[in-house]
């Protein structure tokens, strides 16, 4: 019987009215990566969070190395051994990555603060972890990855004995994760515990060395590596047998309805030209930083510096206003929902209206009448779970406030639909129903550009698919002649780029 | 009514909290009134007169600005700048008014009392408004600005400091016969405009497209770039209805005191800036009810009128406003620890 290094016992926790954790009891072995899975909203971020001191656990205790621990906020918590590294990156953009690191002891000679030790102090950090960094440079230079870099860092630089990661590869690129892989190999073999909160199953199954499933709150079992298959998850993760169904690549397609002509935006990208048929979805692959929604944007009217030429159903569109690319039918789903897509403040059915109010008007008042009509329709057709369409928006699943920005748009019936990375940090469950309404929506003669950084989704979901690279078009190829191999070539710019 | 929903009932517990408080401060100065009254003297606060004429009336021309105010709080603005807007917006109607005959016809004073003040009012909230969204500067920094512009002009531009200025008096006309007209020996006018106001106000913010543009824009201005929403129109707007509701403010105070100073409104914006705050405006946006704005400068009211009832000395006002607004905003944090938020 392996020693149990974290325990957790009977953890519960809600928010609310939402029971976020219930009774949960796992244990995790020392020095092993132990993967914690679930849909959104299954609670596991919660646990994690539970563990780095961040949320207090209703009732339940922790027990870390035989020791019982109530941690009331994360300096207990990391005091005690426990570090996290979060989703959300916490640092102050305009400070060096020096003081960044070690910020709240920073090293003093005489009472002033001693930029040289300060230095030396956070290179020796990142030379544990093997990361080389300029560590004077401001954080907000560095890429996502490296920040996370820094994060993990500053764990292990207080002695952390056991490391959160919550859902560390979110933002990152392909790159940049197996750069973090790689990080978290050296880590365990420093006999540092590791909790890998993540619903990305290859991840998981790559590097975990058992791994826990919740769902609902409610703690389902645990597997080691040689007992777990993607199949036997995704059941426990859903309680069903789901698999993703590919279905891209033969719908017949209708007349043209948008092109976009020599598109160019100074230092983002130039010379897009590529065109959306009705009833068809067109995928936009490429790596981070490619160009894709900052194109979205601008053929939505939101970039003041683009040129070009972008028409709908044969007319020019103006770039520059975003109402009027509303009215000639264009829909933005953005890519980020928090940031761009919702006000969390607002109930459901506030946000489902948000592009709508010019319809719901009565003069100048808006028809609450219709909004909620519009509301109860949307959380019927898209199976939105929540406590009802008042419910604010921010107590809503990630799954689920992604269908709310999906309704949003819904609700304006657009011609041409925009949808950037529509299943971003969203369970699996919630993923096949958005890919369904996609697919429902072109066959209904809707146009949709989707795009997206998963390569399985761009082959679930393309009858065309678009590479862009470095702000190019880097190939068009339709859905037959594309496989992973030949979009991570293109979009990587190896091997034959002129398949177009 | 229709129900702005989770939203709504959200608001209902802070303002059910603001109502409470109201209570409770009220029935503990009643016990003060009741205590510290000569024998024979009734309740030195809980009585008619002082309720009317030392709380409701004088706090009219705050919790007029406090709804303007609320307005551009719930965008994540502010407008510092409303108390020498109500001075510039008080001079130009007293200026105007005194060309007046001293017994001209209401007809002929009324359009004139209201019209130039407010013009004025909304004349500078277009300009704070103007800097505010085509500049993109800090509403903060915009209004400190305009604050002392307005201030200064309202100074130099008098040919005296108090208008009306020789010996002359505003028409009878204006003032006392309508606004300081007296239904049961109580001047009604001010909590009228005040109710007014209020109901204008509160149908903006909860029944209009244009409210729901405002809380949207607050809550998140990038979602509501995203949705469509024309943003700079929205800011735009609301520093035109601060600065409307410092003109209206300016007819009342025209109106009370029958002149105006370049001294008029001075310092007034802490108050109004506090009235919306302890009222559950939020400075980061998103949040702010008309209702609350009332019941935010109810609560200042009362405190004021109970720091000359019993203390006798206005100079202890600012130290218990100014605590005030740190107490409001200490229990606003409080209640959302309480309830607990998903992150």
């Amino acid at each position: 019987m392996p020693q149990s290094f974290v325990q957790f016992k009977d953890i519960s926790k809600h928010f609310g009215g939402v029971n976020a954790l219930t009774e949960v009891s796992l244990s995790i072995v020392r020095g092993e990566v132990h993967g914690l899975m679930g849909e959104n909203g299954a609670g596991k971020s919660t646990l994690g969070k539970v563990l780095a001191g961040i949320h207090t656990p209703d009732a339940g205790q922790i027990i870390l190395d035989g020791q019982v621990r109530h941690f009331r906020n994360p300096a207990d918590a990391l005091a005690a051994g426990v570090g996290m590294v979060h989703q959300e990156l916490a640092f102050c953009p305009d400070l060096s990555v020096a003081e960044n690191l070690c910020m709240g002891r920073y090293p003093r000679t005489l009472g002033f603060l001693s930029r040289r030790k300060m230095a030396d102090e956070a290179e020796r950090l990142l030379e544990q972890i093997g990361v080389k960094v300029d560590v004077s440079r401001p954080m907000h230079e560095l890429t996502t990855g490296q920040e996370q870099s820094i994060q993990i860092a500053a764990a292990v630089g207080t002695n952390a004995r056991v490391i959160v990661f919550d859902e560390p590869t979110a933002s990152l690129s392909t790159r940049e994760s197996d750069h973090l892989f790689e990080l978290i190999g050296r880590l365990k073999a420093r006999g540092i515990t590791l909790i890998y909160v993540s619903h990305r199953m290859p991840e998981i199954l790559a590097l975990c060395d058992s791994m826990s499933v919740l769902r609902d709150g409610k703690y389902v079992g645990s597997l080691t590596r040689a007992e777990a298959t993607q199949d036997r998850i995704v059941e426990m993760m859903t309680g069903r047998v789901i698999k993703i169904r590919e279905t891209g690549g033969n719908r017949l397609t209708g007349r043209e309805m948008m092109t976009v002509n020599r598109l160019t935006s100074p230092g983002k990208f130039a010379d897009v030209k590529f065109n959306l048929h009705a009833g068809e979805i067109v995928c936009m692959a490429g790596l981070v930083g490619a160009g894709r929604s900052e194109t979205a944007q601008a053929i939505f009217g939101m970039d003041p510096k683009a040129t070009g030429q972008v028409t709908v159903e044969g007319n020019a569109l103006s770039l520059r206003r975003i109402r009027e690319s509303m009215r000639r039918g264009i829909a933005l789903v953005p890519e980020d929902r928090k940031r761009q897509g919702l006000v969390l403040m607002m109930s459901c059915s506030s946000n489902g209206s948000m592009a709508v109010l010019d319809t719901l008007r009565r003069g100048p008042f808006l028809n609450y009448r219709k909004e909620r009509v519009l509301a109860t329709d949307m959380f019927a057709r898209l199976r939105i779970k929540a406590a009802g369409i008042d419910a604010p928006v921010n107590s809503l699943s990630g799954g689920n406030q992604q269908k709310v920005v999906l309704a949003k748009w819904l609700a304006r019936g657009a011609k041409v639909l925009i949808v950037d990375e529509p299943t971003r940090g969203v369970d699996i469950g919630a993923k096949q129903a958005i890919h369904d309404l996609l697919h429902e929506l072109a066959s209904q003669g809707t146009a949709i550009l989707v795009i997206s950084s998963e390569l399985p989704e761009v082959l679930a979901l393309a009858d065309r698919i678009i590479v862009m690279r470095e702000g190019h078009i880097a190939a068009e190829l339709p859905r037959a002649a594309a496989d992973e191999q030949t979009l991570l070539r293109h979009m990587a710019g190896v091997g034959p780029t002129s398949l177009n | 009514m229709a129900s702005t929903g989770g939203l709504r009932s959200l608001k209902g517990m802070q303002e059910l909290g603001l109502v409470i408080v109201v209570l409770a401060i009220g029935g503990f100065l009643s016990t003060l009134g009741h205590f510290n009254a000569f024998p024979g003297q009734g309740n030195l606060f809980l009585n008619y007169d002082n309720l009317i004429e030392g709380i409701a009336t004088p706090m009219s021309i705050y919790a007029i600005m406090a709804i303007g105010m609320t307005c551009v709080i719930i965008t994540g603005g502010i407008d510092i700048s409303v108390g020498s807007v109500m001075a510039m917006a008080a001079l130009g109607g007293a200026a105007a008014m005194e060309q007046l005959p001293i017994d001209a016809p209401w007809w002929k004073v009324l359009p004139v009392g209201v019209l130039v003040p407010v013009v004025i009012g909304l004349a500078c909230g277009v300009l704070n408004g103007a800097c505010v969204v085509g500049l993109r500067m800090h509403p903060f920094i915009v209004t400190l600005g305009t604050m002392s512009i307005f201030r200064g002009l309202a100074t130099v531009l008098p040919p005296q400091a108090t208008l009306p200025s020789g010996g002359k008096r505003l028409p009878i006309a204006f003032t006392p016969d309508i606004m300081r007209w007296q239904v049961g020996g109580l001047e009604i006018v001010p909590l009228l405009v005040m109710l007014g106001v209020f109901v204008v106000g509160a149908i903006y913010l909860w029944f209009l497209i244009a409210g729901r543009e405002t809380y949207a824009v607050g809550g998140n201005e990038e979602a509501a770039r995203f949705s469509g929403i024309r943003v700079g129109r929205v800011k735009f707007r609301v520093y035109m209805i601060s600065g409307l509701c410092a003109g209206i403010a300016a007819v009342v105070s025209l109106g009370r005191f029958g002149t105006a100073s370049s001294n008029t409104g001075l310092g007034y914006e802490l108050v109004v800036v506090a009235a919306a705050v302890i009222g559950g405006a939020s400075l980061a946006g998103g949040r702010g009810t008309a209702i609350g704005a009332i019941l935010g400068t109810l609560i200042i009211a009362m405190i004021d009128n109970a720091i000359i009832t019993f203390l006798g000395k206005s100079e202890y006002r600012q130290i218990i406003i100014g605590a005030a607004i740190i107490v409001a905003v200490a229990l606003e944090r409080a209640g959302h620890l309480v309830r607990g938020r998903k992150s």
